[in-house]
């Protein structure tokens, strides 16, 4: 798995970067991102999957809601809305309900989705809204500067936690997993060409796909999630690994101290949007009464 | 007396079928073309024994709320319906079951209680009903025949409805139904009758074969679906439930989009993003949800995104009471959330205001790209009155949003400090409108901006674009009833409580106190020039509303720095007509004296 980096010439690294064409999908606006975060690397892997998808960037909202992760939007050339703290899920259910067509990608951090906003995941996961969801995952809240988050480790040291953090970190994972979302991986800020295959498969799925991305945070994260440890903690999923079988997904999801990247769980099943056309149906009297 | 405008009270406890026997009374009274204005009182409980009154008020002209005495009763429980008799007026009747099935305490029997002005008929109801159908369970049809038979109302419309009603049950329910209605009329008919209650005939004009029943929530309904509705997010709560189950139901069959959401949060969030998408998108909650939303409102302002919201006031604060009136979310409707967030907030004052108001918001939301609130209460949500449809569909359809032609640079700005300080509007799909919402101060691009000049400019755009609302065409903000220049004393009101005031100023005219009315429809912003105007006339000027400290007065005095008399009351149930008389009469006194 590790991507072992060969010689690189700058003259054919820049004719490449100008050729493909996603640097089409990046605003003016400079991320304001510490150097080294991971999210440059998510940044550059959604650019990237949604130039080899082919998507428009007019036909592509990026959604967020209140931290580092949720600046993302003002960074892509697309259609953007950064929102309100944890409320990202429910307002790019909105836009979906409002026009099917758009390529809607919902952006946030662990303090985002998981303390303030837990309340929303389950229902966008459940109603297999067509999203994606990337959830960039460093442990902490950059934007207040470091301080603990529901995923932050036991005996994490934080501005607000100067004795040590004591309340068990949540597994995203295995709750998505138990929320019935219909696509679930997970991958890593340190491997961003594993990262682009993953946001692209993500964004191609039909329904609900939840991407975990491990993410370090370079300025306020000098001891638990940094590039070190995560280099040395990461899997591959086992070659034997079952996506369609929610149980084995549970139990890979279940070891937390070495995370495996890869896609976890799938399946296909009736969108929201599916599901309001049927309605419709049902009630202009055009559906076989069962 | 009373020719032409009667008002009926039914009362019962739960389950006796007192609210379903208003329900025929006020359907088939409308279908025969009298105007209505109905209103139930119900407990917070769905089962147990509580206490629930049905009241109907039918007339040939136009009234505008329930008078506070009723010309008849009919008790269908008498521990419950004791405490009404006093609402019955002089020689007016009081109907009660004759043949109780046991003992009765002394003082327990409604005759008891029956004051000699007023006039008692006994009907043996379970007799009749048993006779008729086999059950006792019936007697609450009973009565209306026997009112239909006492004062000669037309019989074959009540069958209709009847008929209608139970439509749904086995056949044996409907016919059981309609053999104690022709039992009850048979024994109103042969009843001696000591009173003149007997209805004129309805005026006819040519609008009263369109006149249909609808409560408030009802208009609601029918104006978010004429305005074309695209999307509409909601969480259960009391009194606002009522619009989401029948946008539930009446949405889909055009294409449009119901989502019930976790909390209120998610359903003002998803209305956003629906909003934002280029969707005529709404929301519907009450006083604890809007507490709940008002986060979200402030988002909406700042990122100037349409979106509709229809607040039913219930009795506060926290939990308070779900099933009683109030209005006392002004405030928080008005004001609510962080930093200067200024908004549209309409308070209509009747059931067809309610429908007018709701299709306006859609528009208003879309041209003044901002949230709009629709500040009902549960009087207003709950009551029934006729209204006459519209003959042309009364609101425009939406817009079409398109970017503006790249300015010089080429890049679509889309807070663009232009005309009237609004911008044009791209929503996602168009090509060349690229741009990020946020709830960040930003520049005419929406990138994130602190820069004080530019905080400054932003905020004058947010507020001065909303003044165009005031001249919104074909709205009325506010309107001026009554007797014309100066006066002693003028009533300034909103919301439901506004048919209480006209009807307080029909009185005290009639009693010579030169007297006015303003309703004040759009609460935010305030048409202070109109207010200011007529507060000029006013020699006194009384401002009654359901709430404890005068949310509505302190709004207009901040504004006007005018002292106003309040009337402040927090019954539970709306303003009695007497309660405000008797404060104008006492105005007018003072104002003669002095």
């Amino acid at each position: 798995m590790n991507e072992t980096p060969g010689p690189v010439y700058i003259e054919d690294t820049l004719e490449q970067i100008r050729g493909d064409g996603h640097l089409g999908y990046r605003s003016a606006l400079l991320p304001t991102w510490c150097p080294g975060c991971g999210y440059f690397s998510v940044s550059e892997g959604v650019t990237k999957a949604l130039n080899d998808l082919s998507i428009p960037g007019k036909d592509v909202v990026v959604v967020s809601g209140i931290g580092c992760a949720s600046r993302f939007p003002f960074f892509m050339e697309t259609y953007g809305f950064h929102t309100l703290h944890g409320r990202t899920l429910p307002v790019a259910t909105g836009i979906k309900q409002a026009n099917d067509a758009l390529t809607v990608l919902a952006v946030g951090g662990d303090g985002d989705a998981f303390a303030i906003g837990a309340g929303h995941i389950p229902h966008a996961a459940r109603r297999n809204v067509d999203i994606t969801y990337l959830l960039l995952d460093n442990g902490i809240y950059g934007l207040t500067k470091g301080q603990a988050s529901p995923t932050s480790a036991i005996g994490f040291v934080t501005q607000t936690t100067p004795y040590e953090n004591r309340d068990e970190p949540l597994n995203p994972l295995m709750m998505l997993l138990a929320y019935h979302a219909s696509w679930v991986g997970q991958a890593y800020a340190g491997r961003p060409h594993h990262l682009t295959q993953m946001i692209a498969e993500a964004i191609a799925h039909r329904g609900f796909s939840y991407l975990h991305v491990l993410s370090p945070c370079v300025t306020f994260d000098k001891t638990d999630k940094t590039y070190a440890n995560l280099d040395l903690e990461v899997r591959d999923l086992p070659d034997d690994h079952d996506p369609s079988d929610r149980m084995a997904a549970m139990a890979e999801a279940a070891k937390a101290d070495t995370p495996s990247l890869g896609l976890f769980f799938r399946e296909e099943r009736a969108t929201l949007g599916d599901a309001m056309t049927e309605i419709a149906e049902r009630a202009s009297g055009n559906y076989p009464s069962s | 007396m009373g020719n032409n405008d009667i008002q009926i009270a039914i009362c019962g406890s739960a389950g006796d079928g007192t609210i379903a026997a208003g329900d025929i009374l006020k359907r088939t009274m409308a279908r025969c073309g009298y105007k209505v204005i109905a209103f139930d009182l119900y407990p917070a409980e769905i089962r147990g024994f509580g206490k629930c009154v049905a009241r109907v008020r039918i007339s040939t002209e136009q009234a505008y709320s329930l008078k506070h005495q009723s010309d008849v009763l009919i008790s269908l429980n008498d521990s419950d319906a004791i405490a009404h008799v006093g609402e019955v007026r002089d020689f007016g009747a009081v109907i009660f079951e004759d043949s109780p099935v046991a003992r009765v305490a002394e003082g327990a029997h409604i005759s008891a209680h029956v004051r000699p002005a007023q006039i008692p008929y006994g009907l043996s109801q379970r007799q009749i009903s048993e006779r008729a159908t086999g059950a006792a369970r019936s007697r609450n049809i009973v009565v209306l025949g026997y009112l239909a038979g006492l004062y000669g109302l037309p019989a074959d419309p009540f069958r209709d409805i009847i008929a209608a009603k139970f439509k749904t049950k086995a056949a044996a329910v409907g016919e059981g139904n309609l053999r104690a209605f022709d039992a009850g009329l048979q024994a109103g008919a042969a009843a001696f009758k000591l009173d003149d209650i007997a209805l004129d005939p309805p005026i006819h004009g040519d609008k009263g074969a369109r006149a249909t029943m609808m409560t408030g929530n009802g208009a609601v309904e029918r104006g978010c679906l004429d305005a074309g509705i695209d999307t509409f997010f909601g969480y259960p709560i009391t009194p606002a439930t009522t619009i989401m189950e029948r946008l539930a139901r009446e949405m889909p069959k055009t294409g449009g989009r119901m989502l019930q959401t976790e909390d209120e949060i998610s359903a003002i969030g998803a209305t956003l993003g629906a909003g934002y998408a280029g969707a005529r998108a709404a929301t519907a909650t009450s006083g604890p949800g809007l507490a709940l939303m008002v986060e979200m409102i402030g988002l909406g302002v700042m990122a100037e995104i349409p979106a509709v919201l229809f607040v039913s006031q219930r009795g506060g604060p926290s939990t308070g009471m779900p099933t009683k009136t109030e209005q006392s979310d002004l405030n928080l409707a008005v004001f609510g959330g962080s930093g200067d967030a200024q908004r549209i907030v309409l308070a209509p004052t009747n059931v067809e205001g309610c429908y007018r108001c709701a299709g306006k918001a859609f528009e208003m939301a879309e041209c003044y790209q901002t949230p709009v609130i629709v500040l009902l209460d549960l009087y207003l949500s709950n009551r029934y009155e006729t209204v006459i449809p519209p003959e042309t569909m009364p609101f425009a359809p939406k817009a079409e949003q398109a970017p503006s032609a790249p300015s010089g640079d080429g890049r679509y700005r889309r807070f663009e400090i232009g005309e009237n300080h609004t911008s044009r509007r791209a929503v996602p799909g168009q090509a060349g409108g690229m741009h990020t919402a946020t709830g960040l101060e930003h520049d005419e691009f929406g990138r994130p901006s602190d820069q004080a000049q530019m905080h400054m400019r932003m905020s004058t755009k947010r507020h001065e674009k909303l003044k165009q609302a005031l001249s919104h065409p074909d709205l009325t903000i506010c309107k001026r009833f009554g007797d014309e220049g100066p006066v002693d004393v003028g009533i300034l009101g909103w919301g439901s409580t506004f048919g209480e005031i006209l009807e307080t100023m029909f009185a005290a005219q009639a009693e010579g106190i030169r007297c006015a009315a303003m309703k004040v429809v759009m609460l935010s912003p305030l048409p202070v020039e109109q207010i200011a105007r007529f507060l000029a006339d006013c020699g006194e000027v009384l401002v009654p509303e359901m709430n404890y400290e005068g949310q509505f007065a302190n709004l207009v005095s901040g504004a006007l720095g005018r002292p106003l008399t309040r009337l402040n009351c927090l019954t539970g149930g709306p303003m009695e007509i007497e309660t405000i008389l008797e404060q104008v009469r006492a105005l007018a006194k003072a104002r003669t004296a002095a």
